[in-house]
């Protein structure tokens, strides 16, 4: 079992780093194809949602990042520090087809294994979000 | 991300290579904006080389859809990994965009269309 603990500004350069920081640490522990596109996928949705909703890109809150890697499970957390974030989860009506915004939640939902919104001990929002692992069959 | 730029009968080519999210999709908005200034409103995107799309990245596509057919233009997108493709189809938006299997199949459709 791996952990790993990251923080951000909540500035929009902090995307590309934590995307980054994030691709050497499921190369660094094989984590490939589509689990490696699927855990990068929701933590980027959640990091973005934190960014503009819940810190709405307060440079002076942080958003931060927790990651286990176990055998079995991929999980994550992150974190903001604001006030609204978990309100406009809540209150998120479905993404329009046409519409720019609104389907990070419905990605998230759809490609995590078990997810949930809670208020963070901070008051912001913590969302966690959990990959079960498709364990490969021993053959014989 | 990186961008690179042809024309193929009159129809812009971008391929487009990285990752399409929140921060580089302004990079391709900016990209397309100035060829629109230009009258180009004929536009098709290789997307062969994304290896990573989020909610974002999809928001500027559709963004830029809308202003391309706004203008009474055309967008068509190509060359779809697996696991882009899957994530138009879950968002449904492959019901919306043009998509094609390759980028000599969307260029050809132009020249269908014209003449027709």
């Amino acid at each position: 079992m791996a952990t790993y603990i990251f923080t951000y500004a909540s500035v929009l350069e902090s995307e590309e780093s934590m995307l980054s920081d994030l691709a050497k640490v499921l190369s660094e522990n094989s984590i490939v194809n589509s689990e490696r596109n699927d855990f990068m996928l929701i933590i980027s949705e959640a990091f973005t949602n934190a960014l503009l909703h819940g810190n709405q890109m307060n440079p002076n809150k942080n958003i931060y990042l927790h990651i286990d890697i176990k055998s079995n499970q991929l999980s994550a957390d992150i974190i903001d520090e604001g006030e609204l974030g978990l309100r406009e989860i809540q209150s998120k009506k479905p993404s329009e087809l046409y519409g720019t915004n609104g389907r990070g939640v419905d990605l998230i939902r759809h490609y995590s294994s078990h997810v949930d919104f809670t208020e963070a001990e901070n008051g912001g929002t913590k969302v966690s979000m959990v990959l079960d692992r498709k364990l490969e069959k021993v053959t014989s | 991300m990186e961008i690179t730029r042809k024309e193929e009968n009159s129809v812009a080519i971008l391929s487009v290579k990285g990752r399409l999210d929140l921060a580089s999709g302004a990079s391709l908005k900016d990209e397309v904006k100035a060829l629109m200034e230009k009258e180009q409103i004929m536009i098709h995107l290789n997307l062969a080389e994304v290896d990573f799309i989020n909610s974002s990245g999809l928001g500027v596509l559709v963004s830029i859809m809308k202003d391309i057919r706004l203008h009474k233009g055309r967008l068509t997108l190509s060359d779809l990994a697996s696991y882009v493709q899957e994530i138009f189809e879950i968002t449904q938006l492959s019901h919306i965009f043009e998509i094609f299997t390759s980028e000599n199949e969307a260029v050809a459709s132009y020249q269908t269309v014209s003449a027709s």
